[in-house]
């Protein structure tokens, strides 16, 4: 009896186990952004991200800088806009124009700039 | 006259007792600004450059851009169920000390003015 049930607990494991390989596998393979097509979809992120110092007219602060932010972060963020759940209102209008491929691209892209304490 | 004298008095202390706790606003006063990034450094990492991708850099990052998120957390506009456990505890005087200190760090994070935009 014990015996039969270590088996099936193990037997669920394994499948458990495949079933988060296949996950991830999947989640990476949509991964793969695409820096080269990204250059080509940051030209209207230029218009306010692309000069430094550049204030927000209302609410007032910096356009936060993009240059080296962390791929997956960068998706999370355009997808939020995207879907609606950040408010800003530019962001969100860019977002909605986007599919999820020019999200993965255009973090492919930024992500892949940025130097060391290029900042400072 | 003394007695409005006295009550002008009583009044402005009133006041000032009241702006003093505004400005703790439930924070943690006596921390320092390291003492207060300790729990950031757990995903940004301990110099706000996150090693793990689904973690923004904060490092190097426009301050008043960074305390504006962080208020957005504390107010409910931004919502991410990490970050609003964290940004509770904070007062205004905490998140803008906060936001200066990792401005202030060398970051990877750069302007995109600096690169190629387009083909």
């Amino acid at each position: 009896m014990t015996r039969i049930l270590l088996a099936r607990s193990m037997k669920l494991a394994l499948l458990a186990a495949s079933t988060c390989i296949a996950i991830t596998a999947t989640a990476q393979d949509a991964a793969k952004g695409d820096a080269k097509a990204g250059l080509a979809l940051v030209y209207t992120c230029g218009g306010c991200h692309g000069v430094t110092g550049y204030h927000n007219a209302y609410p007032n602060y910096h356009v936060p800088r993009i240059a080296g932010q962390n791929y997956e972060y960068l998706i999370a963020a355009l997808t939020e806009y995207k879907k609606g759940e950040r408010a800003h209102p530019t962001m969100r209008a860019q977002g909605e124009s986007m599919s999820d491929e020019d999200i993965r691209n255009i973090a492919a892209y930024l992500s892949s700039l940025g130097t060391p304490g290029s900042t400072k | 006259m003394k007695h409005t004298i006295r009550r002008v008095t009583s009044i402005s202390l009133t006041l000032f007792a009241a702006s003093v706790f505004a400005a703790e606003g439930g924070g943690a006063p006596g921390k320092t600004v390291e003492d207060l990034a300790k729990p950031c450094a757990a995903c940004h990492g301990a110099d706000g450059n996150s090693t793990n991708a689904q973690y923004p850099r904060i490092a190097g990052q426009y301050h008043d851009y960074l305390a504006r998120a962080l208020q957005e957390y504390k107010s409910g506009d931004r919502k991410n169920a990490i970050m609003a456990g964290f940004v509770n505890t904070l007062s205004d005087s905490d998140i803008d000390k906060l936001a200066r200190y990792y401005a202030e760090k060398p970051s990877k994070l750069d302007d995109l003015a600096h690169y190629e935009q387009g083909d």
